[in-house]
């Protein structure tokens, strides 16, 4: 969905656009291929392990992002390193254990994220998973993707972000992500930071042996949770094969697989559904992904719950937003919420009139 | 943290301040404010040349005989406009002005999308359609003589009504990619070897609409001879009455857009309303349908011009304009721009004297 185009952007400024991209060459526009960030080219060969400074540091970029304040460059630079190091051990199916509170789209919406985090309790005192979809759409992706990496590098036991289908190179070319960094920045080379990093991301999550998450849904190719163990997942979201299906597929009330009439990606029903979490022996399929108008929506039998978590979505849909708590015993319940409110904007803006024709 | 206890708990008091807050915004956002300076005027009317700002004339004396119907929406006392606030939240998000010149009434409402309990029953009502993403249902442009028992709505329910339910024939970019990658792996493991690579379920996923607005009373007859006068259009007369509402968007699961978008102004002596659907596949094609709905109050004359442009997304990509730009695909969302682009596929027009 496009965003409201009435609502100035604050960190708006004109910047020229880097003439080394040839952006017309094909409807995803290349970045020259093999030209990375350099994010990843000093990997360490075991999890990062937090000094008094390097928390220091992180506490200071949490704070200051909090204000929805860009980092410098440079501090995004040494934040997206540091971040390798904490995602790159992480598994394809992370553990996670309960109790944790499950999230869906935010789509850089951040004061609606800082809304959840008054919802759901603050980090780290309450844990969180987050299913994706963290940037594109929104005005603060920027802000947004950088305070829940930080907050994951200085937590990373307590929070665990999954990539969704919009953390990819091709995808926040065209719905927004790429063109903030350009705004903000003046050129693409935090996005070309982030979008290595996404590369890193584990792509679902198992809480306690029972709640399978991920940002899209099932893939006919994968049948056991221990087939998603055995995916490369480090690079970039693939346009089909089963690393794509996760993170691009939809459950319907049709049966069995469906092909969408777009020509690409799955449709799962509920008898696959019931299938994989008897196989797997789950209790329930978390998935984020689609716009709901609650926030939450169960499908096929409550074998499938979908998450979304970007209220008023694109600042116009009118929807709830809702996280799901799971306790110790593994009760689980909804909060939803409003979106935030900001001192000295307006909920409402008014058009000014046009002579259209 | 509280908050989350007390929900459960009947409204939480956070909310009500919220609430309360919101409320004072919103009628601050009512107030009056400085109209923009008078910039270009248009004299043609492209498809493209959608957006001229033009000042009313503030400051001279007019005798207004248009009456606001909702007292939310009090008249300026500058220049007699009507003032219409775009719900951007929740709490206020509704919204029925309404004014009357004459025998005609203009009216429109604004709501969310729909929420679950009506999806379904959108559901039923749709059948065969695999509803678009964000519906606003509810919401709607109604232009009303009640002389002469003539009204004509744009919704979003008609508007879906006229969605095709059989193969688009439109596919995304890779589609053809990934289908014979899919065939591929079947061939080689016995496990997939059930599993369908055939479309379940054929409806036009574009959500492609040939939608004109619908009405009750006195019909139209078809003359494309007549044209919408734009001369009388491109005056800057006072906006007495404005709003503009998308009545259905879809993101095309990540691949573009399709939206129906429905604007309406309302001056002294005449109205427009302009319904546009605006379709872009990343990579495959744009299309614009536009309805224009003109209607000269004192002649009761009314005039429906339908338009459909399209073309494929190369061509509009290898547009010159769009080398030197510094950010090409913003252009690519604009519609009145690509609409300017596109070549006129087909024109319809229909008028009628009441």
């Amino acid at each position: 969905m496009e965003v409201d185009s009435d609502v100035p952007m604050r960190d708006a400024v004109d910047e020229p656009l880097d003439p080394t991209l040839d952006e017309d060459a094909r409807a995803f526009p290349a970045v020259s291929e093999g030209e990375t960030s350099g994010i990843a080219d000093h990997k360490s060969n075991k999890p990062l392990e937090l000094t008094k400074g390097s928390i220091g540091q992180l506490d200071k970029w949490i704070e200051h992002l909090g204000k929805c304040q860009i980092l410098s460059e440079e501090d995004v630079s040494s934040l997206c390193k540091m971040a390798v190091d904490v995602l790159q051990f992480e598994e394809n199916v992370q553990p996670v254990s309960v109790p944790v509170t499950i999230c869906g789209d935010v789509h850089g919406q951040f004061h609606d994220l800082i809304e959840l985090f008054k919802i759901g309790g603050p980090c780290p005192d309450t844990n969180y998973l987050f299913m994706g979809d963290y940037v594109d759409r929104g005005y603060y992706s920027v802000e947004t993707v950088s305070y829940l990496v930080a907050m994951k590098v200085r937590y990373p036991k307590r929070i665990t972000i999954l990539r969704g289908n919009h953390e990819s190179r091709q995808i926040t070319q065209v719905y927004g992500f790429y063109d903030e960094c350009l705004r903000k920045y003046g050129s693409a080379n935090v996005w070309k930071m982030f979008t290595d990093l996404f590369d890193y991301f584990p792509i679902t999550a198992l809480v306690d042996n029972k709640i399978f998450c991920l940002h899209g849904g099932l893939s006919p190719m994968i049948e056991t949770v221990d087939q998603v163990r055995e995916l490369n997942r480090i690079q970039e979201v693939p346009h089909e094969g089963p690393m794509c299906d996760l993170l691009w597929s939809d459950p319907d009330d049709r049966g069995g697989w469906g092909i969408s009439p777009r020509g690409a990606g799955f449709t799962f029903g509920q008898d696959i559904s019931e299938q994989f979490n008897h196989t797997n022996d789950l209790s329930l399929i978390a998935r984020a992904h689609q716009l709901v108008m609650e926030g939450y929506a169960w499908s096929h039998q409550q074998s499938v719950v979908t998450i979304f978590s970007a209220p008023n979505y694109c600042y116009r849909c009118g929807n709830q937003a809702a996280i799901m708590e799971v306790d110790e015993n593994h009760n689980r319940q909804f909060l939803q919420y409003e979106p935030s409110m900001r001192p000295g904007e307006p909920t409402v803006s008014r058009k000014t009139p046009d002579y259209f024709l | 943290m509280d908050n989350k206890n007390a929900l459960g708990r009947g409204i939480d008091t956070i909310q009500i301040t919220k609430a309360r807050e919101i409320h004072m915004q919103t009628v601050r956002s009512r107030m009056p404010q400085a109209v923009p300076v008078p910039t270009t005027q248009t004299d043609s009317m492209g498809p493209g040349n959608t957006t001229t700002n033009v000042a009313p004339q503030v400051g001279g004396c007019h005798i207004h005989r248009h009456r606001a119907n909702n007292p939310n929406n009090p008249p300026c006392a500058h220049c007699g406009a009507v003032i219409i606030p775009a719900p951007k939240a929740r709490f206020p998000a509704e919204d029925e002005p309404s004014i009357t010149i004459g025998d005609w009434t203009i009216s429109t409402r604004k709501k969310t999308i729909l929420n679950s309990v009506e999806m379904e029953q959108w559901e039923e009502k749709l059948r065969g359609l695999a509803l678009p993403e964000m519906i606003f249902g509810n919401s709607f442009v109604r232009v009303e003589n009640k002389a002469h028992g003539f009204v004509m709505e744009f919704n979003a329910l008609e508007a879906l009504k006229a969605v095709k339910l059989e193969d688009s024939g439109i596919r995304v970019s890779y589609a053809h990619k990934w289908i014979s990658s899919k065939k591929r792996n079947r061939e080689k493991s016995a496990d997939l070897q059930d599993t369908s690579l055939e479309i379940g379920h054929h409806y036009d996923w574009t959500y492609t609409t040939s939608y004109k607005g619908h009405f009750e009373g006195p019909s139209l007859k078809r003359d494309d001879q007549e044209r919408i006068p734009i001369d009388k259009l491109s005056r800057p007369d006072p906006i007495l009455f404005y709003d503009d509402m998308i009545l259905f968007e879809d993101e095309l699961a990540d691949n573009g857009i399709g939206v129906l978008n429905v604007k309406v102004r309302v001056m002294n002596e005449r109205l427009l309303v302009l319904s546009r659907f605006f379709l872009r596949v990343d990579g495959v094609l744009f299309r614009v349908y536009d309805t224009r709905l003109f209607v000269e109050f004192d002649e009761n004359k009314l005039i429906r011009e339908y338009k459909e442009h399209e073309d494929t997304y190369q061509n509009v990509l290898a547009n010159k304009a769009l080398k030197h730009v510094r950010d090409p695909k913003a252009m690519l969302r604009d519609s009145n721009w690509v609409a300017s682009q596109l070549p006129l596929r087909k024109r319809e027009c229909e008028v009628l004297q009441l």
